[in-house]
């Protein structure tokens, strides 16, 4: 296994071996333990300090189903603390059959504005690069730079890239992965790290993994019955079989039960539901597209391997591919929260944003604060896109929403900002759940949805009993566990909708566990793998408190605290207390 | 009384909607009818709903039904989900539910800390 070490000062780089702290690391485990490693915290985000790391998930490369995550860290410019932004892409295992452990990506040119782009390929024995100039796709859209860079290189590449957005800076720039069929819609969308790999004058990273060796097993055959039970789990559960919830509806299938709960924030968290829900739910995406294509059509794969298979395809009226996919969190922040429910100009939304390498999630909660402002009305579809196009085309107005929810909330002098350590909130409202309100305030990332997943009841439990109902106490303990798993889980590669299956069957548990230490040669248990991604919370904590962050900054926004949700009509009352508890006591 | 009843996906055809993306009925039920007797109104089979709301507090979800016997009240509002739809336990974690729904939970060992509730006998690989 090789870390590759890119410089983009001179672009120059070097294969080094995999220090022993690192060997049994991956995904967010290896970037966030390299950036706390080698990154001053108190760096400029987009100086030449800041440093670019790629790693896949352990078990990416493998048979293993669902594992082809491949993780981004850095310090993010969003939060200004430690950012691991992860997505689902073919880029993940074909690393991870080129043994780079990790692709650090450091230094910056002297030349502002001047761009290159890495081709990676296997040369006989060792992983080699060459620096392209890029200067032909700045300032491109980039589905027409992914079908350039297509033509040129071949199908059997995989494409890591920015557009615009981190061209420009934005803080809510994501970083784009291929497709299964080439296009820029695979997002490490969050934290503004595309800004971060634009700032090094990096434009794309091209991997040929041909003639690469492929992975190497420690216990294959304890990997391999592993992975089967993994398989069997998520082929049986009802909302990771095939036509099940996620095939058949996709991420989306959540809004109309989240809308009920009167957890839906609408018209920038004004109210928990939304009168147009249905209008764009998953339920209303699978009769239409089954209306204007004539035929039922369930979602596809992400990246090889997923058994899952969630993605959507949104079709317009006349048959023609709008975009693909639009998920849930996307759906709601360009849509509820928005107060849009037209599905089609939520489509046309997320496609400019895949253009642009927007973050949809920020990018929705900024235009959400610039109407609760009175620059538009809530509803305005036509207004939102016209300041989508104007944050891709480097507009006054668009380089300030481009900066994010907290950035335009600042413009705008609204102290109605949906952030958690400058982070935009994803699509649950943390008033009416107050579990996940707990996440978002403490998570080492900012208002995250996917810090906190369950696999297990006992391991959340601590091997007791688990009552979730009981005093706030418990909502620490609770969040603590989950954002512990999900670190871990955040390393293997896994997609965390497995967490849904193996959470209900512990053969699939069992099963996650024995691929790890078959792939590691390891001998976890559970308890000790979990405890294994408190680890890794530890180090992002560090790197946090290093950078300046408090626990003050571990809270909710203030207006949640005296603003009632409806319809539920309810604040933000988890005390500061408990809050502090969440990583207190890790 | 008048309870404001929402069905979502393929459900909507107990509302009478042809399409299956969500149908809203307006019923009209005798004072002290149950979740039970709303059902039976619409003749839609109880195994056939999943995730359950009354009034935006959890009642019911896939394989654990404790409101067939909650006496609506005039004004409510009660949606149906189907069982394709999902609430997984991270994002309703401390969620409002019914009174019924937190008994049901409490009593469990689990704490109510599973995706669903009808997959209990499923071993697979076995």
């Amino acid at each position: 296994m090789w870390m590759l070490r890119i410089d983009m000062t001179d672009r120059s780089y070097k294969l080094e071996e995999v220090a022993e702290r690192y060997q049994k690391l991956g995904g967010r485990g290896l970037t966030s333990t390299l950036i706390h490693d080698e990154v001053d915290p108190t760096c400029h985000p987009l100086g030449p300090n800041n440093k670019l790391v790629f790693s896949a998930g352990i078990l990416s490369g493998t048979p293993s189903p669902s594992s082809s995550r491949i993780s981004i860290g850095g310090k993010s410019p969003l939060t200004g603390g430690i950012k691991e932004s992860n997505s689902g892409a073919g880029f993940a295992p074909a690393l991870a059959r080129m043994r780079v452990k990790a692709v650090v990506v450091e230094g910056q040119p002297a030349e502002k504005g001047a761009y290159w782009m890495v081709h990676l390929t296997w040369d006989g024995d060792k992983p080699a690069v060459e620096f392209l100039p890029a200067a032909e796709y700045v300032g491109e859209d980039l589905y027409v730079s992914y079908a350039k860079l297509y033509e040129r290189f071949g199908k059997r590449v995989h494409v890591a890239g920015v557009g615009k957005a981190g061209e420009l800076g934005y803080r809510n720039s994501g970083v784009a992965f291929d497709d299964m069929r080439h296009k820029p819609t695979r997002f490490s969308g969050r934290g503004g790290l595309g800004a971060v790999m634009a700032s090094k004058g990096l434009k794309f990273v091209v991997l040929n993994s041909e003639g690469a060796p492929g992975v190497e097993y420690a216990d294959k055959e304890l990997f391999m019955q592993g992975a089967k039970k993994l398989r069997a789990a998520l082929g049986e559960h009802a909302l990771t079989k095939p036509q099940g919830a996620l095939n058949t509806y996709g991420t989306c299938v959540l809004v109309n039960i989240i809308n009920e709960a009167g957890a839906f924030p609408t018209r920038n968290f004004r109210t928990g539901r939304f009168a147009g829900a249905a209008k764009i739910s998953g339920e209303a995406i699978f009769e239409n597209n089954k209306q204007r294509m004539g035929k039922e059509i369930y979602n596809h794969a992400c990246s090889p391997g997923c058994v899952i298979q969630c993605s959507n395809t949104i079709y317009a009226e006349n048959g023609e591919e709008i975009v693909s996919c639009v998920e849930y969190e996307s759906d709601w922040a360009l849509g509820a929260n928005c107060g849009i429910d037209d599905l089609d100009a939520i489509a046309k939304m997320v496609k400019l944003c895949n253009a642009y390498s927007l973050d949809t999630i920020e990018t929705g909660d900024a235009i959400a604060v610039a109407m609760d402002s009175g620059l538009l009305e809530f509803g305005d579809a036509e207004g939102a896109i016209a300041l989508i196009e104007q944050m891709g085309h480097g507009e006054p107005l668009g380089r300030i929403l481009g900066g994010g929810t907290q950035a335009t909330a600042d413009a705008f002098g609204n102290p109605r900002s949906p952030a958690v350590k400058g982070q935009g909130m994803p699509a649950y409202e943390p008033r009416a759940i107050k579990g996940i309100g707990v996440t978002y305030a403490t998570s080492t990332m900012g208002a995250d949805h996917t810090a906190g997943y369950t696999i297990a009841p006992e391991i959340a439990g601590s091997g007791g009993k688990v009552d979730p109902l009981l005093a706030d106490a418990s909502k620490a303990d609770l969040s603590r566990a989950f954002q512990k798993t999900t670190a871990m889980l955040d390393s293997t590669g896994h997609c965390l909708f497995i967490s849904f299956a193996i959470l209900d069957i512990p053969s699939g548990f069992e099963g996650m566990i024995e691929e790890l230490n078959g792939m590691l040669g390891t001998h976890y248990t559970g308890d000790e793998a979990v405890a294994w991604g408190g680890e890794i919370l530890k180090v992002e904590r560090a790197f946090n408190e290093a950078a300046g962050l408090t626990p003050v900054d571990d809270r909710l926004p203030e207006f949640m605290k005296y603003e009632q949700l409806p319809p539920h009509d309810v604040v933000a009352d988890v005390s500061d207390e408990i809050m502090d508890q969440v990583y207190g006591e890790l | 009384m008048h309870i404001e009843v929402w069905l979502y996906g393929p459900l909507a055809r107990y509302g009478g909607s042809e399409g299956k993306i969500a149908a809203l009925v307006q019923a009209e039920l005798p004072a002290q009818s149950t979740v039970a007797d709303l059902l039976a109104s619409l003749e839609l089979p109880t195994e056939e709903r999943g995730i359950t709301f009354i009034n935006g507090d959890l009642s019911a979800m896939p394989g654990l039904q404790p409101d067939l016997g909650r006496i609506l009240n005039d004004g409510d509002r009660i949606a149906f989900s189907h069982l394709k739809s999902m609430w997984p336990f991270q994002y309703r974690h401390a969620a409002a539910l019914t009174g019924e729904m937190q008994g049901a939970v409490q009593a469990r060992a689990d704490g109510g800390m599973r995706s669903r509730f009808d997959e209990e006998q499923l071993s697979p690989g076995e």
